[in-house]
């Protein structure tokens, strides 16, 4: 076998940009895009301070989160190690930005030029059109390494069947090669030399190296987390920053998602003890179809939309786009001809459709506040919760009698209870993890989200529609509100990505090496 | 239709020499005719220390080429009013109408003569970049050479922005117009803020990694933690202007606390002036007959001139001699039985007072870290181990000290060079593998290698060619505007010398002239090439005023830029790629470029010009024959102007002089004429080799990157500690001005010290402040400094968006960096928009939070003063340039200053 990956001497690397730039040349990058860049850490107070210079890009990961979550099939994972992007099936949907823990992928749409609007004629020349729209990342040079290895040559050692980032780095820092062949240069300089791969604790298996002191690494070492500094000096260029991917259009899928599904459910539900009550019903399908109008709206490719059930076997998105074709389907049927089983197998659907958002989330690496296994419980409560509380308000004013009102309001107790619940596991569970401290900041100010202080009003609200009935219609409303607060702040406040760490900063010369650092970062 | 596009590709074989650490070579991609990637040049991997790649300034060529804003036709200036806040409205105008004007100014300054009323050239040129734009010139150091004289004074960065200090005193001690470490043998490298991973270009960086990558060690002295520091194996933050204390004090350490055996006595015995014996006035002590100077014999117990043979010199100790003394102005003393010490026990005299404890105070460092690094550095020395170098046996001594700019330049320079070498020459690690070497000449002649510039001089020492400083030939009118030869004897009279004056005096005498000195004149017309000093100096905006009344300029003009605004005409030249040139690589360059070979590289075209730009050899040959040059010009480019002479013992490509020679028959001349050099008249390829070889080198012995073997095979000393003949000429030279009247160079003759001593340094900074501009210090509590940064030094580059774009990911760039614990005294947090004022302008920036900072310093990295550069002048960076002031009282006797100055700091609203 084959694992191609680059192995970065950190006692080397000057932090010059040189592969920065060889990148940018090579793949005719627009500006503003680097696929490999050289990022500056500082660690200490003065004057014991030390700072390093940390290259990264795509890890081509032996588990690559943004493989697993691809809809389209467009992310491909070679035999060799090598992450692709296959162009012409991505939809854009930057699913895999988000997955991604190492901030490598970015979309453009619309390629900024380096001076204005009009393109120089190098730009002309090497524009690439087929990246418009779609996620692009560093490739390690595979239109080198394949056609060199097609000509005999050795990848790492030969210069045209190398990535242009090792070719151009003037320190002699970056190496390429195969680190399954033992007699490869990257299996020697990872033999004689300390190493740690960046966020080692995810399990992506990153193909990126970093050696950091000399000296050979024993079996299984593994290089601890570095320490959390939630509050770095000088470190905005490598701490945490808001994923800039899914913006009010995801958080309306997850909103409108939730509450329709939940809503719907409510609603077959109640069919067993009531007419069924169509404008809830539509309401429902409204909101999912909404929702889902915003995604498709969000995605940098629309017209390939379909490309979404590409991947079903692996990607959560591919799933939910499945899960919503019967829940639309069981809905209109059971709207014809009002069998409850197909009311039944709407709502299921639909369930499975909310269960799917939880997956999504789950399964965003990139983002420490939703990959936590207690997402998944937290949407799931969270959409149930929206959806009875908007239910409750159709059954107030469809006039539903005391006795079917008292048991939504117990229902919603109950139901706000299990969030605030699942919510306070997820929110301990985070903050003893660690998390980017802006999340926390985000997660802790806000003022209608799902802790204790809006949830007991709600709660309250609802108890105390057990003696004046027209206040479900507030509860409900407060549930879903407040459901609705917090996956806005979920999407779009508390989304900061994992940012950079640098295990250990490097031996220089015959310096010693010494603790990293993961800034931005809290226990909480 | 791959086939098509493979056809319509090719690979350009170029050269970058953008700053002075190259140059590099390079390859190009060109696609369909235009330039599309920089590659490095991986074939000259076996002969380029750096394996043939070439820094991040490189891969800016293609936006370069291709940037929008660039000149693209000759323009004139059609507002005759000069200034900043004035439009130039310049027009398009054809290249026969802006060379025929140029022509007509030339050909008026020639017929009223050369030489002005004053003295002064008519002609000035200014060019940036530390010679590198020559590079870039073509042919038109031919041209200069062809018109005559030419006022080279107006400085652009030169003495504030360069190692000036160490040009002068390291071309006199060890012909080191740099210095650099030997880093592939070093194991200790003490680097007093010199900027090697930013400003050491791919060799200097490729050098360093290869040497900790062996478990080298390199201490980073310096105020801020800089992109070098971070490479290092320890940071220590040192006061600002405090090094040469420093220095003293480990000299103290390595003289008073470590045993005398440990040092290379034989080095200092025979290979430094350490045992000649100091009279009671402070000069030598010489023989009466010979006049050389004697030192004292342990073998026959009495005093003999040092070049006696069999003898057996005593390194220190107090001896009772009889001899003469000579003084300056040939004074003479005649002492019969006094007692004389050798230079080294003065020396041990001299540094006794400066122990660890003084520096330490005076530092800001813990006595017990100089110590250290001093005993650190003794360790290592490998006294008495010898290494072969190519068949050569030397010293090894694997010690080295490099200082970074604001170090080695400005008051203290002198220290801070003679500390160094001192340090150095203790453990005998001047000039021997591993140790501190030059790197090349540009005072001294012949260039060709330092071992050729190694020429016996007096009393036992290399020969320099200081400027004469005698009541019969001292130069009172120096033929530059800025009194080089009046000054600055160091600064000597070789073609480099007027870069090398005071350069900032060129300007300043045009503001207000200097008493006694001829009536400061402007030049008639004034070329400026691939330097902006309207930004890139010091008190930039006075600089920029003073051009502003300059009758006649002529800028060779890539984009709009700050000086150029003030033009009169602009020319727009074939820029990297675009331009034909053949330039010397190889041998030991300045910074850390030491090869195993040398020979030439072709700066072969890449694309076509764009729009109108010509070749710079083009507008040479077309102004020469506009001013009936045509003759003098071609015999110029016959007698080696472009780089090498047309002719050898046997073969001859000389142009014929009465004609214009096309661009590339000139190049091809001077390809065959490179051929030839290289291989000794054997062959004579011309233009068609190097455009598919790209380079074509021979063999560079590395036992010439050492001066060493030169110095034993001249029976030569390194002139240090004691420095007589400095002592004298300070003393001459002070007479000669007095005798003029002139005293306002007082301050600077008291540099002229036999051994540097201590004077508070950065208390002569304040002091300077307070009285020229009569403001309370304390109200300016920061240092503000500057470093290089890799994206940016030298490469002019400022106007281009990748730059920009990949400088952002290292910290700091475009804003101001400050510790975070003064910045909470003063409620500044990280982003908040200041304004930093010293006694002389005001700047404005964004600051940037790092621990890597002393908290009395803050730090702008770059020299970001653009106003008028697009793209450039959008970004709206924070400049120290316009904040340091440009007087005599900041200027040392060698004629530099330093960036350096004090400042306050105001938070104002908003943050970027």
């Amino acid at each position: 076998m084959t694992r191609w990956v680059i192995v970065a001497d950190l006692n080397r690397c000057v932090g010059c940009q040189t592969c920065t730039s060889a990148c940018k040349h090579a793949n005719a990058t627009a500006p503003g895009i680097q696929w490999r860049k050289v990022l500056d850490f500082e660690v200490g107070e003065y004057p014991d301070v030390r700072r390093a210079f940390v290259p990264v890009g795509c890890m081509h990961c032996d588990e690559p989160p943004c493989f697993d979550v691809c809809p389209s099939t467009a992310t491909g994972k070679r035999d060799d190690g090598i992450v692709t992007i296959d162009y012409d099936l991505c939809i854009g949907c930057a699913y895999c930005s988000v997955a991604c823990p190492y901030q490598a992928r970015a979309r453009v749409d619309i390629p900024n030029m380096a001076y204005g609007k009009k393109s120089m004629r190098h730009e002309i020349v090497s524009e690439h059109w087929d990246r418009r729209g779609v996620a692009q990342k560093c490739t390690f040079c595979i239109d080198r390494v394949d056609p060199g290895l097609a000509a005999g040559l050795t990848p790492g050692v030969d210069e045209e069947a190398t990535p242009a980032c090792v070719n151009s780095c003037i320190a002699g820092a970056l190496h390429f090669g195969d680190l399954d062949d033992p007699q490869s240069n990257v299996s020697k300089l990872t033999e004689e030399n300390k190493f740690f791969r960046m966020h080692e604790d995810l399990g992506t298996g990153p193909g990126i190296l970093y050696l950091w002191d000399r000296g050979s690494q024993k079996d299984n070492e593994i290089v601890p987390a570095p320490p959390m500094v939630a509050e770095p000096v000088g470190m905005a260029g490598v701490s945490s920053r808001h994923q800039s991917n899914w913006d009010w259009r995801a958080a309306a899928n997850f909103i409108g998602g939730g509450s329709g599904t939940g809503l719907f459910l409510a609603t077959a539900l109640a069919g067993f003890f009531a007419p069924p009550l169509w404008p809830a019903a539509l309401l429902a399908l409204a909101l999912v179809a909404t929702g889902l109008f915003y995604v498709w709206m969000e995605i940098g490719r629309f017209e390939r939309f379909i490309n979404v059930f590409f991947h079903p076997h692996k990607s959560w998105m591919s799933r939910e786009a499945f899960a919503a074709m019967p829940f639309f389907g069981f809905a209109a049927l059971a709207i014809f001809n009002q069998w409850q089983v197909l009311w039944l197998a709407a709502a299921a659907s639909g369930m499975v459709f909310l269960y799917c958002q939880g997956q999504i989330l789950r399964a965003a690496k990139g983002i420490p506040a939703w990959r936590e296994d207690s997402i998944v419980p937290l949407i799931v409560s969270t959409g149930l919760s929206e959806g009875l509380g908007l239910f409750a308000i159709f059954a107030v004013l469809a006039g539903l009698d005391i006795s079917q009102l008292e048991f939504i309001s117990i229902v919603l107790v109950l139901l706000v209870g299990v969030r605030f619940v699942i919510w306070h596991y997820y929110r301990k569970t985070l903050g003893a993890k660690g998390a980017p401290a802006a999340t926390f900041a985000a997660f802790d100010g806000g003022f209608l989200n799902l802790s204790i202080k809006p949830q007991l009003v709600v709660a309250a609200l609802a108890m105390l529609s057990l003696w004046i009935p027209w206040v479900l219609v507030i509860a409900g409303f407060a549930a879903a509100l407040t459901g609705w607060a917090f996956k806005f702040t979920l999407i779009n406040r508390a989304a900061y990505n994992q940012g950079y760490e640098i295990a250990r900063m490097p031996a220089r010369g015959a310096g010693p090496s010494s603790v990293g650092i993961k800034p931005g970062w809290k226990i909480s | 239709m791959e086939t098509l596009k493979q056809k319509l590709r090719k690979q350009v074989s170029t050269y970058c020499y953008q700053c002075v650490a190259g140059p590099d070579l390079l390859k190009v991609d060109v696609e369909d005719g235009i330039a599309t990637q920089i590659r490095p040049d991986i074939s000259s991997a076996d002969i380029h220390p750096a394996g043939g790649k070439v820094c991040v300034k490189a891969y800016g060529l293609i936006q370069k080429t291709y940037n929008p804003n660039r000149i693209l036709t000759p323009m004139k200036r059609t507002n005759a009013q000069k200034g900043r806040d004035q439009d130039p409205k310049f027009e398009p105008i054809s290249w026969d109408e802006a060379l025929d004007t140029i022509a007509k100014k030339l050909n008026k300054a020639r017929a009223d003569g050369l030489m002005d009323g004053s003295g002064f050239p008519r002609v000035a040129a200014s060019f940036g970049g530390g010679g590198t734009p020559t590079s870039y010139m073509g042919t038109f150091p031919a041209f200069l050479s062809a018109w005559g004289a030419v006022d080279m004074s107006f400085g652009s960065g030169q003495g504030v922005k360069c190692y000036h200090s160490e040009h002068l005193y390291g071309e006199l001690w060890h012909r080191a117009f740099t210095v650099s470490p030997d880093t592939p043998l070093s194991e200790l490298i003490l680097s007093f803020g010199t900027n090697t991973e930013a400003s050491g270009g791919v060799c200097g960086v490729k050098r360093h990694a290869d040497s900790r990558a062996r478990g080298a060690k390199r201490i980073q002295i310096e105020p801020h933690l800089s992109v070098t520091g971070a490479c290092s194996a320890q940071w220590v933050p040192i006061k600002p202007k405090t090094d040469a204390a420093f220095l003293f004090a480990m000299i103290n350490v390595m003289l008073h606390e470590v045993e005398r055996s440990r040092l290379d006595i034989s080095f200092l015995r025979d290979r430094t002036s350490s045992p000649y014996l100091i009279a009671p006035n402070g000069f030598y002590l010489r023989d009466r007959k010979t006049k050389k100077p004697l030192l004292w014999d342990l073998k026959s117990g009495k005093a003999v001139p040092y070049d006696r043979k069999n003898i057996d010199p005593a390194l220190e100790g107090e001896f009772t001699v009889s001899g003469i003394e000579v003084g300056a102005d040939d004074d003479k003393w005649t002492h019969k039985n006094i007692k004389c010490k050798t230079a080294f026990s003065h020396l041990v005299d001299h540094v006794s007072k400066f122990t660890p404890e003084w520096a330490a105070e005076i530092c800001d460092i813990g006595a017990d870290i100089i110590r250290n690094i001093a005993n650190q550095f003794v360790d290592h020395a490998h006294v008495g181990e010898t290494i072969d170098i190519e068949g050569m046996t030397l010293p090894y001594r694997p010690v080295a000290i490099s200082l970074g700019k604001t170090v080695n330049n400005g008051w203290g320079g002198y220290e801070c060079c003679w500390g160094r070498t001192m340090a150095t020459c203790l453990v005998g690690a001047l000039e021997v593998p591993g140790g501190t070497l030059g790197t090349t000449v540009r005072l001294n002649r012949p260039a060709d290698n330092r071992w050729s510039s190694v020429k016996p001089g007096p009393d036992g020492f290399m020969d320099y060619p200081m400027n004469p400083t005698s009541k019969e030939d001292w130069v009172s009118k120096s033929p530059s505007r800025h009194a080089h030869q009046t000054l600055v004897p160091l600064a000597a009279n070789s073609p480099w010398s007027q870069a090398l004056g005071p350069t900032h005096l060129a300007w300043m005498m045009q503001q207000k002239g200097f008493e006694n000195l001829p009536e400061p004149t402007q030049p008639d017309v004034w070329f400026v090439y691939r330097t902006n000093p309207a930004i890139s100096f010091w008190d930039t905006k006075a600089i920029a005023d003073v051009m502003a009344n300059f009758p006649f300029t002529v800028c060779f003009a890539y984009t709009h830029d700050e000086t150029n605004h003030m033009a009169d005409i602009l020319l727009p030249e074939c820029t990297d790629l675009e331009g034909l040139q053949l330039i010397r690589i190889g041998g030991s360059k300045y910074i850390e470029q030491f090869w195993d070979y040398q020979g030439f590289a072709l700066r072969d075209p890449a694309v076509n010009p764009r729009g109108e730009a010509k070749d710079f050899t083009w507008i040479s040959t077309e102004l020469a024959r506009r001013t009936g040059l045509l003759e003098k010009y071609n015999t110029a480019i016959n007698k080696g102007a472009a780089g090498v002479r047309l002719y050898g013992e046997n073969y001859d490509f000389s142009l014929s002089t009465d004609k214009p020679h096309d661009v590339e028959d000139v190049w091809d001349a001077v390809c065959k004429a490179a051929s030839a050099e290289v291989t000794d008249g054997k062959e004579s390829q011309g233009l068609a080799y190097y455009r598919k070889h790209g380079h074509r080198v021979k063999k560079f012995s590395r036992q010439r990157w050492y001066l060493y073997p030169a110095m034993v095979e001249n029976k030569l000393r390194f002139e240090l500690p004691y420095q007589e003949r400095m002592f004298r000429i300070g003393k001459e030279l002070g007479a000669r001005l007095h005798e003029h009247g002139i005293t306002w160079w007082d301050r600077q003759l008291k540099e002229y010290e036999a051994m540097p001593n201590w004077h508070d340094l950065p208390g002569q900074w304040e002091d300077a402040l307070s009285k020229v501009y009569k403001i309370n210090i304390d109200d300016f509590p920061f240092w503000l400094l500057t470093a290089r940064s890799m994206q940016y030094s030298w490469g002019g580059n400022a106007g281009l968006q990748m730059i920009h774009e990949v400088a952002a990911n290292i910290v700091g760039h475009g804003g101001i960096i400050m510790n975070p614990l003064a910045a909470k005294k003063l409620r500044v947090k990280d982003g908040d928009v200041v304004e930093v004022s010293s006694a002389i302008g005001k700047t404005r920036g964004a600051i940037v939070l790092r621990n890597g900072i002393r908290p009395d310093c803050l730090l702008m990295l770059g020299q970001f003063d653009h106003w008028a550069t697009p793209y450039a002048k959008d970004l709206h960076i924070a400049s120290m340039n316009e904040l340091t002031p440009m007087i005599l009282e900041l200027t040392d006797a060698t004629g530099s200053g330093a960036d350096l100055v004090k400042v306050s700091l105001k938070k104002l609203g908003g943050q970027s």
